[in-house]
């Protein structure tokens, strides 16, 4: 199948107030055409990191990363082309409408007046925002922005979609509503590339993922593999969920306090 | 440049709508103008004081507020909250030349300060002040405060995006405020004392304050004009490339 991300030995040090910072340490990523590839891991694991550098929003330290057939660090321009990102805490221009930040979008990517008015009509229609779509973004709910920042990552119809923890922050009703329209984007031929904290999501949209800890990923697979993988080599009795795959990859154990789950170090 | 265009009608997009942003740059400096003027008219009355040409103190104090307000560019505030809030880059991951995210910014501060530059002087005249230079002079004092606005936001939207942080970006602008006072402010440069004037000399604000005012007191002054004009392509050119190596180094 063709790879819609190949990355090989990426690394990204920098510089922090405590000296050399190793953010991620050697990540070797394959992503077919057309899948849902989900990347899992706690917070400051390189989730973030490695999104940026795919994205061509951050530097590589070393190591080479290809999206949709170009090289990020050689081929920015091609890549941004071929590529949707809609990051953490949707990025969008809170004094612009719905429907302007949109028109905007697709002229940036080169599309005209009109072609960039029909787009953006259209995909107001797809995300459910036409009647906020003369509103300033402002007075948007959490759940249209991130809609609304969807929508603007698919303006150009990208190859491949980048969704850095689309659903955080959301409460349960928007959260099922981005991952229906994650379907629908992925429905339609694109590769979505979604990083979450939420293993629930990616037990829901992702046909493989894979799990970043310290800079380096741990675990990768199929949610099925991964979990049989679990059961055979703890040799349990139940069938493990991707929380337990999650805790066991990242060397944290959990302690079950009045229905809630707590992460503790090992 | 067609990017930047596009961008820039956005930044206009947002000034039209939070019109009340701009009553500080207009309000502040005509505060300044009316207050240095109250003081200090009594002491140069036209008729006495050679360096007035015959007009009132008022046409010898408007450049310099017309500078101060020129410092009252909101474009790099405007973008340090993008690239706290994350729109910057959203705009840095879309197929553009990423320089093109400043200079629209600085092309709305052009547009912007062209029109409030003109609203200052228009406003100035009813009090006795005249442009020596007629209509052409007006368009060219004008042109001379807004390329100078574009200079200064875009310096400061190098610092935002150096310190990525909106306070660290108020606290910069403040440093424009002793350059505009260490200049023929107040009287001609010749006037000043012997510190003072060699602070001046080495202030290239000097140069286009003296430039916007020998539009308004001499007419087409053209060493006077010159000056400012280099000053201005030079800081234009120093921040041009800062803006560039900075936007693109940015990681």
């Amino acid at each position: 199948m063709t790879a819609a991300i190949i990355a090989e030995q990426l690394i990204k040090t920098y510089r922090g107030r405590s000296g050399e910072v190793e953010a991620v340490r050697g990540v070797d990523l394959h992503v077919a055409a057309g899948e849902v590839f989900g990347f899992l891991g706690p917070n400051g694991a390189g989730k973030s990191t490695t999104v940026r550098m795919l994205t061509t929003l951050m530097t590589i330290t070393s190591g080479t990363a290809r999206v949709a057939g170009f090289d990020v660090a050689t081929q920015p321009h091609e890549t941004r082309r071929r590529i949707g990102v809609a990051l953490q805490e949707a990025g969008l221009d809170n004094r612009q409408t719905g429907r302007e930040l949109l028109v905007l979008q697709a002229r940036l990517f080169g599309m005209g007046r009109s072609e960039s008015v029909e787009r953006a009509q259209e995909l107001l229609e797809w995300v459910g925002l036409i009647e906020a779509a003369d509103r300033t973004v402002k007075g948007y709910s959490g759940g249209m922005k991130r809609r609304l920042d969807l929508a603007s990552a698919l303006v150009h119809e990208p190859e491949v979609l980048f969704l850095d923890e689309p659903t955080t922050g959301l409460d349960p009703a928007s959260r099922l509503a981005v991952w229906d329209e994650v379907r629908r984007i992925n429905a339609l031929g694109t590769t979505v590339f979604l990083t979450t904290q939420y293993l629930e999501e990616a037990d829901q949209l992702c046909n493989r993922i894979a799990i970043i800890d310290g800079g380096t990923i741990v675990r990768r697979g199929t949610p099925s593999e991964l979990k049989d993988d679990l059961r055979q080599r703890l040799q349990l009795d139940h069938e493990p969920t991707l929380d337990d795959v999650f805790l066991d990859a990242t060397g944290r154990s959990r302690q079950r306090v009045a229905g809630d789950v707590q992460e503790i170090h090992a | 440049m067609k990017q930047s265009l596009i961008l820039g009608q956005r930044a206009l997009r947002e000034t039209l709508r939070t019109p009340d942003s701009l009553l500080p740059t207009l309000l502040i400096p005509l505060f300044f103008l009316v207050v240095n003027v109250g003081q200090a008219a009594r002491i140069f009355p036209s008729a006495g004081t050679d360096f007035l040409k015959g007009q009132n103190y008022a046409a010898f104090q408007l450049p310099s507020s017309l500078l101060v307000a020129a410092s009252f560019g909101s474009a790099a505030l405007y973008l340090v909250e993008e690239v706290e809030g994350g729109y910057f880059d959203k705009l840095r991951a879309t197929p553009i030349p990423r320089m093109a995210i400043a200079f629209g910014r600085l092309y709305a501060e052009l547009v912007k300060m062209l029109v409030l530059g003109a609203v200052m002087v228009l406003m100035a005249l009813p009090f006795g002040v005249r442009i020596e230079g007629g209509i052409l002079g007006f368009v060219a004092l004008i042109v001379v405060i807004a390329l100078w606005s574009v200079v200064f936001s875009g310096i400061m939207q190098v610092v935002a995006l150096k310190s990525r942080s909106a306070a660290a970006t108020q606290s910069a602008s403040l440093v424009f405020f002793p350059l505009l006072f260490v200049t023929p402010n107040f009287v001609p440069r010749h006037l000043l004392t012997r510190p003072m004037e060699i602070a001046a000399t080495v202030n290239p604000v000097t140069y286009v304050m003296e430039g916007a005012r020998s539009l308004i007191l001499d007419g087409f002054d053209g060493p006077a004009l010159l000056r400012a004009f280099v000053v201005i392509a030079a800081a234009g050119a120093l921040m041009t490339w800062l803006t560039v190596r900075t936007i693109n180094s940015y990681d």
